[in-house]
């Protein structure tokens, strides 16, 4: 297999916009290729994330549609719909298109537009990447899937709604330095914990946003690379799946994919969770990053929301998690957020994140997690 | 598919006249929920039917007070997992509990529940 490294970047701003998705997805893309100094025509194939198009946009086949707006609708195109890892499975698949010589050039990206329709529509469409016949018919929701986490969580570990509350305001604290993040503004231990119930013990703070935006990056070969101004290595990309129902998962204060998905990442890249300095991952509810942190083998089970207490997960901490303000700072536009993970890291690993930079980070991590748990994808990148 | 096999279907028609009904591999004996057509735990397509017993305890808890648009009207309303004694787990609506009164580790039993008109898991107390 060829080495693999990302060599162009772009990011919309996260928030509310008033374009369709194709069009986010487009700017981004555009601006990815003019990042990696990078002709359109050079690009073999698109592989693209985006999940609730159907729903909100009342649009299939968007992958095409993306292709066309962007201006390159000749190019082999697939959506990828792994819920909110969408286009993080697109990136890993990519990468083996590229890594098998098959193509040189690839663009990897994804999109979604949600803040045109009602919160309580873009709960029910979210909830579909839940069991139809077993948990929508409940009335589960994804704040009720991370609740069950989260009760789980603090009564085999003692983990209190306070951590959690921690890891929200470090998040905010970060995306008040990143320009594209949906939310800008510090918030504090007191405005998490009194802000209203959505689904005890999860409040309204606990909970990433709705979020539209996009986010795309262009891949290349070594040869390719090498002429490039900044590439940024791909070491390793993995996914794992899990039982679909909650009821089928043995343990729900734990993420068994993320454990697997991340170990099956550190042994294609020969390196462990000690190796990495930045790390971006999927933190949908303030629980889901306490969790996530202990899967990848970054903190012990059950010391996850400890590390968020004490500051060790913040800028400037023993391993910086979510720089760019995280999902529940900077938004999170589910097809596009695998992508903007990617993006982030590899901006952290060029050294050009200004005031969210990490000091000297030459090895990064992306996690990003599907729906109820039963997808997740984990990355690992490198300076060389 | 065989005449024994419990489809989603017919799980949900046996739940309604109050029977939760589990499935066991002939082979090696492992319990699951159905529907499914090969053993996880040792790859084979032979599975029995067997009915559970409904009662287990509470393995975590939520209360959903922001639900989606076919919910609004029904919030707050209390989803908890349970582990049935048997081993398997369901998740289900817990009906006549006071939301103040869940924990983890409660007993509870299955009951038939129609939620929006559609059969499914409800659990009550004991």
């Amino acid at each position: 297999m060829r080495r693999v490294a990302v060599i162009g970047v772009g990011v919309t701003k996260f928030g509310r916009h008033e374009r369709t998705s194709a069009e986010l997805f487009a700017e981004a893309a555009a601006d990815a290729l003019a990042d990696a100094e990078m002709p359109a025509g050079r690009v073999q194939a698109l592989y693209y994330g985006n999940v609730v198009g159907g729903e909100t946009e009342k649009q299939l086949h968007t992958g095409p549609q993306a292709a066309s707006v962007l201006g390159i609708p000749t190019v082999p195109t697939t959506r990828f719909e792994t819920a909110c890892a969408s286009s993080h499975a697109a990136f890993r698949h990519a990468v083996m298109e590229v890594a098998s010589g098959a193509s040189d050039v690839v663009l990897v990206g994804g999109a979604e537009r949600v803040l045109n329709v009602p919160t309580a529509d873009s709960t029910e469409y979210f909830a579909y990447a839940s069991d139809a016949s077993w948990e929508q018919t409940l009335g589960l929701t994804f704040p009720g899937v991370f609740a069950l986490v989260a009760r789980a969580h603090m009564h085999k570990y003692g983990t209190t709604e306070a951590q959690m509350a921690a890891v929200a305001v470090k998040n905010h604290k970060h995306g008040v330095l990143n320009p594209k993040a949906q939310f800008r503004k510090e918030i504090t231990l007191e405005t998490v914990l009194s802000s209203p119930k959505v689904a005890d013990p999860l409040k309204l703070y606990d909970c990433c946003p709705f979020t539209d935006g996009g986010a795309a990056l262009v891949l290349a070969s070594e040869e390719v690379a090498r002429t490039a101004r900044r590439p940024i290595w791909v070491l390793a990309s993995a996914a794992a799946s899990d039982w679909m129902l909650l009821g089928d998962k043995r343990d729900l204060s734990r993420v068994p994919a993320t454990e697997r998905a991340a170990a099956a990442a550190y042994r294609q890249a020969g390196i462990g969770p000690q190796d990495v300095d930045v790390v971006e991952l999927h933190d949908c509810f303030t629980i889901a990053e306490i969790v996530a942190t202990e899967g990848l083998g970054l903190f012990e089970p059950g010391t996850g929301g400890i590390a968020a207490e004490k500051g060790w997960t913040s800028l400037g901490g023993k391993i910086p998690v979510n720089p760019s303000g995280g999902l529940k700072a900077k938004g999170h536009p589910i097809g596009a957020t695998g992508a903007a993970q990617i993006c982030e890291v590899v901006t952290q690993l060029r050294g050009e994140a200004g005031p969210r930079q990490v000091e000297g980070a030459r090895r990064g991590l992306t996690h990003t997690l599907g729906g109820n748990t039963a997808t997740v994808l984990v990355s690992l990148f490198g300076r060389d | 598919m065989t005449d024994s096999t419990v489809t989603l279907g017919r799980f949900f028609e046996q739940a309604r006249e109050g029977t939760l009904t589990g499935i066991r591999c002939g082979a090696c004996g492992a319990l699951a929920v159905p529907p499914k057509e090969l053993c996880p735990a040792c790859g084979a397509r032979r599975w029995e039917p067997m009915p559970l017993s409904g009662e287990g305890t509470i393995a975590s808890y939520t209360i959903i007070r922001v639900a989606p648009r076919g919910h609004a009207d029904e919030a707050p309303y209390a989803i908890a997992a349970v582990r049935l004694r048997e081993g398997v787990s369901l998740l289900g609506r817990v009906v006549d509990v006071p939301l103040d009164a869940l924990a983890i580790g409660l007993p509870v039993r299955f009951r038939p529940i129609l939620v929006k008109e559609r059969p499914a898991i409800g659990f009550g107390p004991v």
